[in-house]
């Protein structure tokens, strides 16, 4: 049993070493968020802790709601947050039916993406390079 | 049989009006709330539905008759949410389910909570809450959070949710950042355990012996530990929980044995209580679109039966105290792998064991995800032994070593 913690242990710390520095850029995506959010720029790491879960609320105090736009931005989700796009629907329904989070909000296309963002207060969301960003604000990330 | 009939009528009522709304919604459900003028926060509403199929070869398992094969499968729940003030949330939850004779489509209050987060490092959370324990405790009875139709048993017993899923009480919860090494995420709780009388550790406790007239509520502490590391996805968890006297009665009449093959009718009460220390340890990592998870489970029951054997007969009234345990541990090793949003397989081993008793299980399962809304699972077991069987008069099987094999089938929609 013991020798067995050691390799588990071994092998983390091997795979800890490892690891990559963070990548910072989102392929064909931009960060979006409601235009009450204070914040002009995030760091990768913020961005994480935001998609899984771990920082919950804007600084005051507004929730953050999170907005998807399935299948058109999932290089960029795994990118900022190291899941694919069913493991982090997967993820979220955890959260949500255990009692410890809010589901991201989901929208049709880029335009309604966009659209839910400008009018849902406390809103981020990752959308295509491409979209008409009307009524947001883009969030820069260091 | 009447009851029968109107427990089923709610169970296909609600049912419906829960499929309907995913079918419809096939999203979240948001309540605009206006309050003195002023505008409030939107509710969220989220709700699911789950129906399984259990179909076994040589022994009834978890449902009634499954034999035969049984529909007696499913949950389902409907809850709301919102952030009335800044760093505040409330959620409520309520749940209904049916395995086997447990449940019955009784609904009940899941979870009701208000969460306040001070920083990412430091939250509160008080009510009802569901436990944190290892990857699934806490989701265990939530079809959708999972590729697995069945998790594995002797972990996460379908049966037992009213022990395991939650607590009225608190919990503290957070996440500190390691500079370079990842982070550490915590929740300690503590509250009260309320099983119930037709609940699943009742019908453990009464395994071919007396009824189960009442159970305590039992004080229950814990909590749970993820060091997140730094390699993307991989976590691993740590797991303590101590009950401190987990305590039932169980009443009714017994033959008493006054002599060599003689005896007389008699009835006994028996109280029972003791501790109960819980670990579990964990491993998972994310990497593309692999998830592979392997998990360590056991607990320590140590207690004693005050026991009352009255034989009416005699006038006369027998009192004994025995001593009573229980300490059985058991593992998994899962791995699923999605090819696309649509199809997911999956695959576990895990082994129970229990003084002489075992009961291991090989699993293999494919998730469909047909709509956003909408996911249908079938999952073939090959098990050996009979361990985790109850054993009553109608099943009396649960030290067997032979293989079986059991189907099962899920669908479940939600919004």
């Amino acid at each position: 049993m013991k020798s067995n913690l050691l390799k588990v242990g071994f092998v983390v710390a091997l795979a800890c070493c490892l690891t990559p520095f963070r990548a910072c850029a989102l392929d064909g995506a931009v960060l979006i968020a409601n235009s009450s959010v204070a914040a002009d720029s995030l760091t990768a790491d913020a961005l994480k802790d935001i998609y899984t879960g771990k920082t919950k609320y804007w600084d005051g105090g507004q929730a953050i709601i999170i907005a998807v736009l399935p299948d058109k931005t999932d290089a960029a989700l795994q990118q900022a947050c190291g899941m694919d796009s069913s493991s982090f629907k997967t993820f979220w329904q955890r959260l949500a039916f255990s009692g410890r989070g809010q589901e991201p909000k989901k929208a049709d296309d880029a335009a309604a993406l966009v659209a839910l963002v400008a009018s849902t207060k406390g809103a981020i969301a990752l959308a295509p390079a491409d979209a008409a960003l009307t009524g947001v604000k883009k969030i820069e990330i260091k | 049989m009447k009851q029968t009939k109107v427990t089923e009528t709610r169970k296909v009522l609600l049912t419906a009006a829960l499929g309907a709304a995913a079918a419809c919604g096939a999203s979240a459900y948001e309540v605009p709330l206006t309050f003195f003028g002023s505008n409030m926060p939107p509710i969220e509403v989220h709700g699911f539905a789950s129906q399984g199929f259990l179909l076994s070869s040589d022994y009834d398992y978890l449902a009634n008759d499954t034999k035969n094969g049984s529909f007696q499968f499913s949950e389902m729940g409907l809850n709301v949410s919102m952030n009335p003030f800044p760093n505040t949330r409330i959620a409520v939850q309520g749940f209904d389910f049916d395995v086997g004779n447990v449940g019955q489509y009784d609904p009940f209050l899941d979870y009701a909570l208000i969460e306040y987060t001070v920083n990412d490092e430091l939250g509160i959370r008080a009510g009802r809450i569901r436990r944190p324990s290892g990857i699934y405790n806490d989701i265990q009875d939530i079809d959708l959070a999972r590729t697995f139709v069945l998790l594995p048993q002797g972990m996460y017993d379908a049966r037992w949710r009213d022990w395991s899923a939650g607590l009225d009480g608190g919990e503290l919860f957070g996440d500190f950042k390691l500079p370079k090494i990842g982070s550490l995420s915590y929740a300690a709780y503590a509250g009260m355990v309320n099983m119930q009388e037709n609940g699943g550790v009742a019908r453990y406790a009464e395994n071919g012996s007396l009824p189960v007239a009442t159970m305590d509520d039992t004080p229950t502490f814990g909590s749970q530990v993820w060091y997140n590391t730094p390699v993307d996805g991989l976590r691993v968890g740590a797991n303590v929980t101590y009950m401190s006297e987990f305590g039932f009665t169980s009443a009714g009449p017994s033959p008493i044995q006054v002599g060599p093959g003689v005896y007389l009718p008699g009835e006994i009460t028996s109280h029972t209580v003791g501790n109960v220390f819980f670990q579990q340890y964990s491993i998972e990592y994310l990497w593309r679109s692999w998830t592979f998870q392997a998990e360590y489970y056991t607990y320590n029951f140590t207690g004693w039966s005050h026991v009352q054997v009255y034989i009416p007969a005699a006038h006369k009234t027998i009192p004994q105290l025995q001593t009573t345990g229980d300490n059985p541990d058991t593992w998994y090793a899962a791995v699923s792998y999605r090819l696309n949003k649509h199809v997911e397989l999956g695959t576990y081993y895990t082994m129970w064991e229990d003084a002489s008793l075992h009961q291991n299980d090989l699993a293999l399962c494919l998730r469909l995800d047909l709509k956003d809304w909408w996911l249908f699972k079938i999952e073939g077991h090959y098990l050996e032994g009979t361990g985790l069987l109850r054993d009553d008069a109608s099943n009396p099987h649960q030290s067997q070593n032979g293989g079986w094999f059991m189907l099962a089938l899920k669908t479940t929609v939600s919004f």
